[in-house]
């Protein structure tokens, strides 16, 4: 005769369900709230960067037209100054050389008719 | 800190030139700062636009500065013309505009308020206008609503 092996066997009732999942309550809005949200944060951020980046480049042709504007005075006015400068270093070159003959005071250095600005600074 | 020398190699009067200026070269000059002139650039270059113009075509022609005496002895004359013109009339927009510039860096968008009355002042006045060339939609000068302000 047979008997039947005793195997474990479940109590009677079975066993309770085991908790695996996360249960954790839902807080706060969705992903795809979030998402959109920022997005549209950010798409409005960006707009109003190019829209101040045009601006700035009107704010800046603003200023260079009123430095546009200033220059001939401004240059008028320095002309003047280097005219004198260079007439009275001109006097005092022809009064230091004058026992020099074929000295010609205030020549230029180059072979041309051309305008070339003093390469330095006289001290009177 | 230098304590013991100026700031500026320029400022110690090694440079002052004391020769007083031959007769073709001798004008007063316009003596204004830079914050007055800026805020009165756009009048100044509206004003004397022919003599400005005509100046730098003669610079162009030639860089001595012998050359464009004549012509910028014209150009002094007339910015020294409107600047007079404005301080008999809009003296007191004018010292507002400059003013909020000296206090703001001199930059204009920080001053449009004075800019504003300083500007209805002048064209109604002496008929001039601040135009900005090539300016992109509505002139910035005028903007309601900017971002920098």
């Amino acid at each position: 005769m047979s008997t039947i092996p005793q195997q474990e066997l479940p109590r009677p009732g079975g066993f309770p369900e085991i908790r695996y999942k996360r249960y954790i309550p839902k807080v706060g809005p969705s992903g795809l709230v979030l998402f959109s949200g920022i997005t549209l944060m950010c798409t409005f951020g960006l707009y109003r960067t190019g829209q101040g980046n045009l601006e700035r480049r009107e704010l800046e042709r603003e200023k260079v037209w009123s430095r546009i504007h200033l220059i001939p005075l401004l240059q008028a006015e320095a002309d003047r100054d280097t005219y004198r400068r260079e007439v009275a270093a001109k006097q005092r070159e022809a009064e230091i050389m004058k026992n020099h003959k074929g000295w010609k005071a205030g020549e230029s250095v180059y072979n041309s008719d051309r305008y070339a600005p003093k390469p330095y600074v006289v001290l009177p | 800190m230098a304590t013991h020398r100026e700031a500026s190699f320029l400022t110690t009067g090694k440079f002052i030139d004391p020769t007083p200026a031959p007769e073709e070269a001798a004008h007063p000059e316009v003596g204004a700062t830079s914050a007055p002139l800026k805020s009165a650039a756009f009048f100044i270059g509206a004003y004397c636009k022919d003599y400005n113009e005509d100046f730098m075509l003669c610079k162009e022609e030639n860089n001595d500065p012998a050359h464009c005496l004549k012509e910028g002895r014209k150009v002094t004359r007339c910015a020294m013309d409107l600047i007079t013109k404005l301080r008999e009339n809009c003296e007191k927009e004018w010292e507002a505009h400059y003013k909020c510039l000296e206090k703001h860096n001199q930059h204009y968008y920080a001053c449009r308020k004075p800019e504003r009355t300083f500007n209805e002042c002048v064209f109604s006045k002496l008929k001039l206008e601040k135009v900005i060339p090539d300016a992109a939609g509505t002139p910035i000068h005028l903007r309601e609503k900017t971002i920098y302000n």
